[in-house]
C-alpha cells in the first residue's frame, strides 16, 4: 500500500530527518523512503520548496558542502527554532494520530 | 526582478546567485537519483534519467517556486544587513559630530540658513504659483478681456457678453461678474462691503456649493426675475450674523434696498478674494455696447483646446464688429487661463527667479560645508586608512561618510525649518499687498516633503566629493605619512569649489545689484503729482438715495467744508482713486478727422474730477484753465487733457479749443479742450504716462469718489475732523477711512521693494559665504604649507614675498571665480528683464561695481591668511609634524 503525503506532514518528516544531522535534499528523500519502507510516497520535487520555505522561516540553515560521492551538494542543518518546531509539530501529530486511531477503533468495536 | 534603482549599488557581489544555487541543487538531486536507479535497479541510464524526472514531478514549477522563495529571502537579508550597517554608520556619525563640535556647529548653521531660505521661498512659490487654484480643473477655466488697437485688457460690455455666451461653440458655460461696493444698514453700524454682482452661472462654473441654502437660480439673473437675493460669504455670516443657522430667508438692507439671504458659501470659497457677499448680475440692463465693465470667465468644453476656443472667440468678435460697426469696430477679445490671469506671468517669473537665487545660495552653503569636510578629510586620512585596513571596502567607507554628511544635512534641515518658519511669518506679516495668494503661504506637508528631499540631496551633494576624496585610501601612501599626491588632489578640488562659489556669489550679487538699481530708479520716478501731506478718503453714496444732482451737491458741500478746516490747503475729488483698482478708459474720435483704421483709433484714461482736484494733487496746469464751479451740467461740455494726449493728437499745435467725440462714434458727445495738465503716473508707477482726459465732476457725477486733501501736515486730529464733517452731512454713511496718499504710493512699489529686500538679503548672505569660503581655503592652504613657508623664511625669504606667494593664489582663484560668475550672470540676467524698471539686465555699471566689490572682499579674505603665513616661526614649522 502506498499513501500520498498529507499537506504539512512533509515539514515534520524533513525536520525529523534533519534531527539526526545535516543532510542534503536527496539524502532526506532516501531517509524517508528507508524509514517508512516506501509506504509514504512523496513527489520528490515537492521537497525543495518545503526546504527553502523552512530555511526562510529560520528553522533550518543551508550550506554548500561535499557529498559522500565527493560532489558539491547543499546541506541543511536544523536550527534552534527548527528543533522547537519539530517538537511542537510532532506532538500535534501524535495527538492527532491518537485521536483518529481512537475514533476508528471505536467505530470497529460498535 | 527589478534590474534598476538604487538597490544595485549595494547588492551582493554575485548577481543571479539564487538562480544558480537552485539549479545546482536540483541538478544534484536528479543526478543522484539517476545513478541510484542505474546501480540499484539496473536500469539503462536513459531510462533511469526518465524515471528520476518522473519521480521528481514538475521541474519547471518547482524551480520557479524555489527561486522565488530564495529571492525573497535574499531581499530580507539585504534589508536587515543594510539597516544594521546604517545603525552602525549613524552611531559612528554621531560620535564624529560630537568629537568636532565647532565644525558641526558651523556646518549645521550654514546648512540651516541655506535650507531654511530655500524652504521659505519654496513655500511661497508653492502657495502662489505651483499649487492649483481651489477650483475643479482650474486650467480649463479662462478669463476674458476685450481688446482694441491701443489696450489689450478692457472689461467686457454686457451685450457683448450675452452675444459671446450665445454664439460660442467652445465653452461649457460662461459667467460674468462685477465688483459692487454695497452699503449694509441695520444689524449694527452701517458698513460698506466688498460685494460682487454675478450671473447665475458663476457658482456652478467654479464648482462652488453653498453650505446653507442655495446659490442663484437661472431666472434670478434675468430682467423681470427676483434679483433682490444675496449669497453671504462665510466670514460675513460669522461676523455680522454670528453664524446664525437660520440666516437663510432673512432680509438685508443693501444700498437702501431690501434683499433676501438665500445662501451661505463655505469658508474656503471667497472668490474674488475678500468678497463679503454676492448679488445677482443682470447682463443686458445696460444696452450700450461701449460701456465695458464686466469680468467674464468660462469653462472650456471637454476636448476643446485653448487655441480652438481662441479662434472661435475671434470669429465671434469679427461677426459682432460687422453687425455693430459703431461700437465694435476695431474691438476684439482675448482670453487667458485662470492661473495666468490670477497669478500672472510677472509674479510667476519673480518667484522663479527668487527660487533660482535661493537655490544658488543653498549651493554655496553646500560648497562651504564641502570645503570644511574636505579639510577634515585630510585630518581623518589615517582613520580611513585604518578602517580600510580592517577590511572596510571603498563603497562601505563612502557610504559611511555619506551617512555623516546626510546626518549633518538633516540637522541643518531641522534648524532650517525654524528659519523658514520665521521667514514665512515675516512674509505673511510684511509681504507686499497685491501678490495673489500670499496669505496661503504655510509650511505644510508639501513643503516638508520638499525640505526632506532638499536635505537628502544636499547631504549627498556636499558629501560626495569629500567622501570620494577621503575614501581614496592608499595604504602605501598612508604609511609614508600624508602623501603629496593625495594632498594636491584635495587642494585642486577645494580650489575648484571656491572658484564655483565665487562665481555663484557673483551671479547673486549682480542679480541683487540690478534689482536694487531698478528699485531706486522706480522710487525716483517723476510721478507728476506731489503726495506730500495729501490725505485720501474713499466715499460712496448709495445710488438709491442720491440721484445724480444730489451727488454733486453733496460732494461740493463736503469739499467746501473740508477746505475750510484749519490746516487744509486744497481739497478735490476724483472717481478713480490714485493706484486704485478702478481705471476707467474710453475710446474717442477727433472731431473733423475721419475714423479710419486702427491708427485713428484713440483711447484714453478718464477721470471725473472736481475743480479743486488738480490743485490738491499738485498736478501743474500747462495751458488753458482749470474747471470751475461754472462748468455745470447745462454748461458746454469741457475737458482738460494730459500733456501726453495733447502731444499725441495735436503735435506742435495748440490743443485749446479742439474737440473730441466721446465714445468713438460720430454721434458721441462733443467735448472741448479747455486746458492741458502735466503728465501723471498715478495708476501704474512703472508705466509711461498715458493719455488722460479730466471731465468736470458736475457734468459726470459719480457716486463713488475719492477725496484728496492737501494739508499743511497730516495729523490724526485732522483726519478725525474730516470724518466728522462727512458724517455731519450724512450720518448713515459708513465711517470712511482716511489714509495718506504716500501710503498708496509706497504700496505701489511694495512688490519691487519686497523683491529687492529678498534679493539683497540673499546677496548679503552669498557675500558672507563666499568670504568665509575664500578665507577657509586660504587658511587651510597656509596651514598645509607651514613647513614649506617655514623653509622659505628660514632661507631668508622676506615676509612680504611670502604674503605675495599666498595672495597670488587667492587672487588667481578670485579672478577665475569672478570671470566665471560674470559669464554666468551675463547668460542668466535676461530672466530678470521683465522685473526690472529702466534697467538693462546687462547693465555695465552694475556688473563692474559688483565685480570690484567681490574681488575686493575676496582679496581681503585671502590677505588675512597670507599675513599669518608671513609670521610663521620657522622653528615651529619644523616641529609641526
Amino acid at each position: 500500500m502506498k499513501i500520498d503525503l498529507l499537506q504539512g506532514t512533509l515539514d515534520v518528516l524533513i525536520l525529523k530527518a534533519l534531527s539526526w544531522g545535516p543532510l542534503h535534499g536527496y539524502a532526506v528523500v532516501r531517509w524517508i523512503e528507508r524509514t517508512t519502507e516506501d509506504v509514504l510516497r512523496i513527489e520528490e520535487g515537492a521537497l525543495y520548496p518545503a526546504l527553502h520555505r523552512m530555511e526562510r522561516r529560520g528553522w533550518i540553515e543551508a550550506e554548500w558542502g561535499m557529498s559522500e560521492k565527493n560532489r558539491k551538494a547543499k546541506f541543511y542543518r536544523l536550527t534552534g527554532p527548527g528543533r522547537r518546531a519539530l517538537h511542537a509539530e510532532s506532538e500535534t501529530w501524535q495527538v492527532y494520530a491518537l485521536a483518529v486511531g481512537k475514533v476508528l477503533r471505536a467505530a470497529q468495536g460498535a | 526582478m527589478r534590474r534598476h534603482g538604487p538597490r544595485r549599488i549595494f547588492r551582493f557581489p554575485l548577481r543571479g546567485q539564487v538562480e544558480q544555487d537552485v539549479d545546482a541543487e536540483l541538478r544534484f538531486h536528479l543526478e543522484m537519483r539517476t545513478e541510484d536507479l542505474v546501480e540499484e535497479e539496473g536500469m539503462a541510464p536513459a531510462v533511469a534519467r526518465e524515471e528520476a524526472l518522473r519521480r521528481f514531478g514538475d521541474l519547471g514549477t518547482i524551480t520557479d517556486t524555489c527561486r522565488e522563495i530564495g529571492k525573497k529571502r535574499e531581499k530580507v537579508m539585504w534589508w536587515s544587513e543594510l539597516s544594521t550597517e546604517l545603525r552602525q554608520d549613524l552611531g559612528y556619525a554621531l560620535r564624529q559630530m560630537r568629537k568636532a563640535p565647532l565644525f558641526t556647529l558651523i556646518s549645521v548653521l550654514t546648512l540651516a540658513l541655506g535650507i531654511g531660505a530655500t524652504t521659505a521661498i519654496f513655500s511661497i512659490l508653492d502657495a502662489v504659483v505651483l499649487r492649483p487654484l481651489p477650483f475643479p480643473d482650474p486650467d480649463r477655466l479662462v478669463h476674458f478681456w476685450e481688446t482694441n488697437p491701443q489696450t489689450d485688457s478692457f472689461s467686457v460690455s454686457e451685450l457683448n457678453y450675452l452675444d459671446w455666451r450665445e454664439g460660442n461653440r467652445s465653452f461649457k458655460d460662461m459667467a460674468a461678474f462685477r465688483y459692487a461696493s454695497l452699503s449694509l444698514v441695520g444689524d449694527g453700524e452701517p458698513v460698506r462691503l466688498d460685494g460682487f454682482a454675478v450671473t447665475a452661472s458663476y457658482f456652478p462654473l467654479l464648482g462652488a456649493r453653498p453650505i446653507l441654502g442655495r446659490t442663484f437660480l437661472p431666472e434670478e439673473d434675468r430682467p423681470g426675475g427676483n434679483t433682490r437675493v444675496a449669497v453671504l460669504s462665510h466670514s460675513l455670516w460669522q461676523g455680522r450674523f454670528g453664524g446664525d443657522p437660520g440666516v437663510v430667508g432673512r432680509s438685508l438692507r443693501l444700498e437702501g434696498q431690501s434683499f433676501t439671504v438665500i445662501g451661505v458659501m463655505p469658508a474656503d470659497f471667497a472668490f474674488p478674494p475678500g468678497t463679503a457677499l454676492w448679488i445677482p448680475l443682470v447682463p443686458g440692463t445696460n444696452q450700450n455696447r461701449s460701456d465695458k465693465w464686466l469680468d467674464v470667465m468660462a469653462r472650456l468644453k471637454p476636448g476643446v483646446s485653448l487655441e480652438q476656443a481662441r479662434s472661435d472667440l475671434d470669429a465671434i468678435t469679427l461677426r459682432l464688429a460687422e453687425r455693430y460697426p459703431d461700437s465694435n469696430r476695431d474691438w476684439g477679445a482675448r482670453m487667458v487661463t485662470f492661473p495666468e490671469w490670477i497669478v500672472g506671468p510677472q509674479v510667476t517669473q519673480a518667484f522663479l527667479v527668487l527660487f533660482g537665487a535661493v537655490g544658488l545660495l543653498l549651493l554655496m552653503a553646500c560648497v562651504n560645508v564641502s570645503n570644511l569636510l574636505l579639510a577634515r578629510a585630510t585630518v581623518r586620512g589615517r582613520e580611513m586608512g585604518l578602517r580600510s585596513a580592517l577590511g572596510a571596502g571603498r563603497a562601505r567607507l563612502i557610504r559611511q561618510l555619506l551617512t555623516e554628511s546626510v546626518l549633518l544635512a538633516v540637522c541643518g534641515a531641522v534648524a532650517g525649518l525654524g528659519v523658514a518658519h520665521g521667514a514665512v511669518q515675516a512674509v505673511r506679516a510684511f509681504g507686499p499687498e497685491g501678490v495673489p495668494r500670499l496669505d496661503e503661504v504655510s509650511l505644510d506637508g508639501r513643503v516638508l516633503v520638499f525640505t526632506v528631499v532638499t536635505a537628502l540631496v544636499t547631504g549627498l551633494l556636499f558629501g560626495l566629493a569629500p567622501a570620494l576624496q577621503a575614501s581614496r585610501t592608499d595604504l602605501y601612501a598612508l604609511l609614508q605619512q600624508g602623501s603629496r599626491a593625495a594632498l594636491a588632489a584635495g587642494r585642486r578640488l577645494r580650489d575648484g569649489l571656491v572658484v564655483g562659489e565665487l562665481a555663484m556669489a557673483m551671479m547673486l550679487l549682480i542679480g541683487a545689484g540690478l534689482t536694487i538699481g531698478s528699485f531706486l530708479r522706480l522710487q525716483r520716478v517723476e510721478t507728476g503729482f506731489d503726495p506730500e501731506g495729501v490725505l485720501a478718503v474713499q466715499l460712496e453714496l448709495p445710488e438709491g438715495e442720491y440721484p445724480a444732482e444730489r451727488r454733486s451737491l453733496f460732494f461740493s458741500e463736503v469739499l467746501t467744508r473740508i477746505a475750510g478746516l484749519p490746516g487744509v490747503r486744497a481739497a478735490g475729488a476724483t472717481n478713480a482713486a490714485p493706484f486704485g483698482p478702478f481705471r476707467p478708459n474710453i475710446n474717442f474720435v477727433v472731431e473733423g478727422r475721419a475714423p479710419q483704421g486702427p491708427e485713428e483709433f484713440h483711447s484714453a484714461d478718464w477721470r471725473s474730477v472736481t475743480p479743486g482736484f488738480l490743485r490738491a494733487m499738485g498736478i501743474p496746469l500747462r495751458r488753458g484753465r482749470l474747471f470751475t464751479e461754472a462748468d455745470r451740467e447745462e454748461a458746454p461740455a469741457v475737458i482738460v487733457i494730459s500733456q501726453t494726449m495733447a502731444d499725441r493728437l495735436w503735435p506742435g499745435e495748440d490743443p485749446i479749443g479742439r474737440r473730441i467725440l466721446w465714445g468713438g462714434d460720430a454721434d458721441g458727445t462733443s467735448l472741448t479742450v479747455v486746458g492741458v495738465a502735466g503728465d501723471v503716473r498715478d495708476m501704474d508707477i512703472d508705466e509711461v504716462p498715458q493719455s488722460v482726459i479730466y471731465l468736470p465732476y458736475q457734468q459726470v457725477p459719480w457716486s463713488q469718489m475719492t477725496l484728496v486733501i492737501k494739508t499743511a501736515g497730516a495729523s490724526a486730529d485732522l483726519a478725525a475732523a474730516i470724518r466728522r464733517e462727512i458724517r455731519s452731512l450724512d450720518g448713515n454713511l459708513p465711517i470712511p477711512e482716511v489714509h495718506p496718499l504716500q501710503q498708496s504710493l509706497s504700496s505701489a512699489v511694495a512688490a519691487p521693494r519686497f523683491r529687492m529686500f529678498l534679493f539683497g538679503t540673499f546677496a548679503a548672505a552669498a557675500l558672507l559665504l563666499a568670504t568665509i569660503g575664500v578665507y577657509g581655503v586660504m587658511m587651510f592652504a597656509v596651514a598645509q604649507r607651514t613647513r614649506e613657508i617655514g623653509v622659505r623664511l628660514a632661507l631668508g625669504a622676506r615676509p612680504w614675498s611670502v604674503v605675495g606667494l599666498v595672495l597670488r593664489r587667492g587672487l588667481l582663484l578670485t579672478l577665475l571665480g569672478v570671470g566665471l560668475g560674470w559669464t554666468g550672470a551675463f547668460a542668466l540676467t535676461r530672466f530678470l528683464a521683465s522685473l526690472l524698471y529702466g534697467t538693462e539686465p546687462t547693465d555695465a555699471t552694475t556688473f563692474a561695481v559688483v565685480a570690484l566689490l567681490l574681488a575686493g572682499v575676496a582679496t581681503v579674505a585671502g590677505y588675512l591668511p597670507a599675513r599669518r603665513a608671513a609670521t610663521i616661526d620657522p622653528r615651529l614649522a619644523f616641529s609641526a609634524e
